[in-house]
């Protein structure tokens, strides 16, 4: 009975979506104020409305409902309860709720936080948003309808969560990406209105600078979790794949990141207005991109969902919908009474347009990587090939450079005129001594210098130094500071620790298969490891191997446990890493297999600074979310 | 002149719309022909109701046939147990089972609650036959037709409506 309640809510979401999507444009075209509704309301309405079925489809899970066929699809009744609750979010037709209830949480904040006075352009957005919202409820009703039964005879225990879902991480690494994605549908609503009340560009991009920050906050966030889960969850010790899913996620970063830089310009300037439009929705489209890739099945990875040639076709629609509409209204429209003011080779403005050359020019060429291999499938007749890690490095390679180059000097620029470059001398002595400076701790701490790394170190001592110094020159107070340049350091300075920890990481790296007995010991690096016993250990739905390890450098012993786990429902197997972090590296053991006897065998790797590139990934989150923040407040 | 240039983005998005709609629908018959044509492959494994009976592809003799891959961790194979009750009551044709990476006691108390639709079932604890067979998981259904050749794949549940569009018409050839 409670499933079915959940499932009636959830209808007349979709009911009133629809007519949020149509009543306040109907009443703005027709100038019928009959037709009008309390917008600000009705948005606190649908969030309710999708938020009953989420909480139903939730009780249903911790009541082990397996007549529920998404709970028993998903859940076991050994699952603990804390992960039957993420298992709500763990297959498609839960996390696509969750997504709903996100895109409804993001219009709330933005009904009530909005800082224009325009009440029929505001009443425009959130009918867009409506639309949006009504098409991902029409998907779930229609497709993946998660309050689905198993009548007459429902199973007595489910199938279980997928076992490498089972974790911490994982269990907040889907919302923050959804929050991620569907925060994207703001500033595509604001750019559509904004094209169809021909809206000055300084205005709107005032309006949609906050919502792109934060979204992209919590994309930054949703991916860097979504890296470190496979790092230590997946058992090989790499933090990023180029699975395509993680493509999928990391182009519609790029853009949101091309896009709010973009928007500063606009906001400040008034230019670029036509670019940050055609961002906002590409932005848009390729986060709806992403969620065609991965729930079509048409490309297969670790993240696979169920394959469904239906759910593709479905999404297919929406995506054509939303961006043939918004595109055909960009085409139409008449843009030739915008003055675009001017700017000098080395002004600000030329930086922004640079950046944005860059990024947009880089996740071209990510996304045709991703689905390249599905054209060569198609014209080769059956052929498969990867273009995988290869291709995106050699790819990826100059854009950083060139990115990271101009980063450390864009903050230097100046609007409208030419720049002085007096700065130039200093900063670079500067960059410099961090550079060597860098280069004398790594050379104490791994004994060895590799020339590879060099490019990338300096790079990021040149991003740290271009942010740090130029607070120096403003002559800052205290909370001057912090209300104007905080957030700006904070992301800057996060992308120079990243760009460190991959430098050291993809050059320090040393792994190696050892064949170890119980009390057998070897050399690795600078430490000894010994492989103490092995025990059996029972979980509350599964049973593993476990081995423990100890590292030691000489005078510290520690102990870390590998696991390998059997999860009974499904008879899956899965490889629990044993990690020990130190600030400067992580000691990483996987178990292999059982050679004979008590013979293992176990893959070793020490990964220096890994810690870092998650650490500069959330200064970059943290410094975003602080810039949206204290927009919004703007009101 | 401007115009132009303002209808690209349309034009641009447009054709990748076209590409991705292009891999749907080749995607969509992609994976049923895989193995469709060519002939059952050779296997020797066990039979699920006695460890020591080896079966081989001599024993699918009852032909044409369908394959079933089945498990009991498999939920939509419930969902599609009772239709292939029907078939078997029916004596539409004979059916085969695979048991895929299952545990044997709990297989076989499964079939004596709920009926035992096959001929016999084929107990493939480590997936060597699903594996020369392509299997996605469970459920998959494969028909077999008198030569022995693989005529046609079903991944997902087999009811009346997917018996209908895909199946039928070989039984009649």
């Amino acid at each position: 009975m409670i499933p079915e309640i959940g499932h009636i809510i959830l209808i007349s979401h979709l009911v009133l979506s629809f007519m949020g999507g149509i009543l306040p444009l109907a009443a703005i075209y027709s100038k019928n104020d009959f037709l009008s509704i309390p917008t600000k309301k009705l948005s606190v309405f649908l969030f309710f409305l999708i938020l009953v079925p989420f909480l139903v489809l939730i009780y249903s899970f911790l009541i082990d409902d397996f007549s529920v066929a998404y709970v028993s699809q998903n859940s076991n009744i050994n699952l603990p309860n804390y992960y039957k609750l993420a298992a709500t979010w763990g297959a498609h037709e839960g996390s696509l709720l969750l997504w709903i209830l996100a895109m409804n949480g993001w219009l709330i904040a933005f009904m009530f936080f909005n800082n224009s006075k325009d009440k029929d352009y505001i009443s425009t957005v959130f009918s867009i948003s409506c639309q949006v919202i009504f098409a991902f409820s029409l998907f779930t009703l229609f497709t993946s309808n998660p309050f689905e039964r198993i009548l007459p005879i429902p199973p007595l225990s489910g199938a279980d969560l997928n076992p490498s879902l089972q974790d911490i991480a994982f269990t907040v690494h889907p919302p923050l990406l959804y929050f991620g994605y569907s925060g994207l549908m703001i500033p595509f609503a604001i750019s559509v209105a904004a094209m169809l009340f021909s809206k000055d560009t300084k205005e709107w991009a005032s309006n949609s600078r906050p919502w792109t920050l934060m979204s992209c906050s919590f994309l930054t966030l949703g991916i860097a979790l979504g890296s470190w889960w496979a790092y230590y969850e997946l058992g090989w010790g790499g933090w990023w794949f180029w699975d395509p899913v993680e493509n999928a996620a990391f182009i519609p970063w790029l853009l949101s990141v091309a896009l709010f830089h973009s928007l500063i310009a606009s906001e400040n300037r008034g230019v670029f207005g036509k670019w940050s439009i055609l961002l906002s929705i590409f932005a848009f489209a390729t986060s709806l991109l992403g969620t065609f890739l991965v729930r079509s099945g048409i490309l297969t990875s670790v993240h696979a969902f169920a394959l469904d040639p239906e759910r593709g076709l479905f999404i297919l629609g929406i995506l054509a919908f939303f961006i043939i509409g918004s595109l055909f209204i960009y085409s139409i429209k008449d843009f030739e009474n915008e003055t675009t003011p001017s700017y000098e080779l080395t002004s600000k403005e030329f930086g922004f347009l640079l950046n944005n050359l860059l990024l947009v020019v880089l996740a071209v060429s990510i996304l045709f990587g991703t689905i390249f291999p599905l054209i060569y499938e198609a014209i080769t007749d059956g052929k498969q090939i990867s273009v995988g890690a290869p291709y995106f490095e050699v790819i990826l390679f100059p854009f950083a450079l060139a990115l990271g180059l101009l980063q450390g000097f864009a903050l230097y620029l100046s609007w409208g005129t030419s720049s002085s470059f007096k700065f130039l001398p200093r900063l670079l002595i500067e960059s410099v001594s961090v550079f060597l400076l860098i280069l004398i701790i790594l050379f104490i701490l791994f004994d060895n210098l590799h020339l590879t790394s060099f490019a990338t170190i300096f790079l990021s001592s040149w991003i740290l130094m271009g942010t740090l110094q130029i607070n120096k020159n403003k002559n800052l107070n205290y909370w001057r500071f912090l209300r104007k340049r905080a957030a700006v350091t904070f992301a800057h300075s996060g992308m120079a620790i990243l760009t460190l920890g991959v430098a050291v990481v993809s050059s320090y790296s040393i792994e190696k298969e050892i064949i170890l007995a119980p009390d057998d010991s070897v050399e690795f690096g600078n430490q000894t490891i010994l492989f103490k016993n092995t025990e059996d250990i029972m979980g509350p739905n599964y049973f593993s191997k476990s081995a423990t390890m100890s590292f030691s450098d000489g005078s510290n012993f520690s102990d870390v446990l590998t696991e390998k786990r059997t999860y009974s429902p499904s008879g899956q197997l899965t490889t629990e890493a044993g990690i020990k972090t130190e600030i400067f590296q992580d000691l990483y053991i996987s178990m292999g297999d059982n050679l004979e006897a008590d013979i293992w065998s176990f893959k070793v790797q020490i990964k220096p600074f890994i810690r870092w590139i998650w650490l500069g990934a959330l200064m970059i989150a943290i410094g975003s979310l602080l810039a949206g923040i204290k927009r919004v407040r703007k009101t | 002149m401007k115009k132009v240039i303002d209808i690209f983005p349309l034009a641009i998005f447009v054709v990748l719309l076209i590409v991705l709609f292009s891999f749907l629908s080749e995607k969509d018959d992609q994976l049923e022909t895989a193995l469709v044509d060519s002939d059952f492959p050779d296997f020797s494994l066990s039979a699920l109701s006695n460890d020591n009976k080896t079966l081989t592809k001599g024993d699918i003799s009852k032909l044409p046939a369908l394959i079933n891959v089945w498990a009991t961790w498999c939920i939509a194979c419930r969902v599609e147990h009772p239709f292939l009750m029907q078939l078997k009551n029916e004596s539409v044709l004979t059916i085969y089972g695979l048991n895929y990476k299952d545990n044997r006691t709990k297989a076989l108390s499964l079939l004596e609650r709920d009926g035992d639709p096959y001929e016999f079932s084929i107990y493939d604890f480590e997936g060597r036959l699903a594996i020369d067979l392509g299997v996605y998981g469970a459920p998959e259904t494969f028909f077999v037709d008198k030569n022995g050749v693989i005529r046609e794949r079903h991944v997902g549940v087999v009811d009346e409506t997917v018996w209908e569009k895909k199946f039928a018409k070989y039984l009649n050839e």
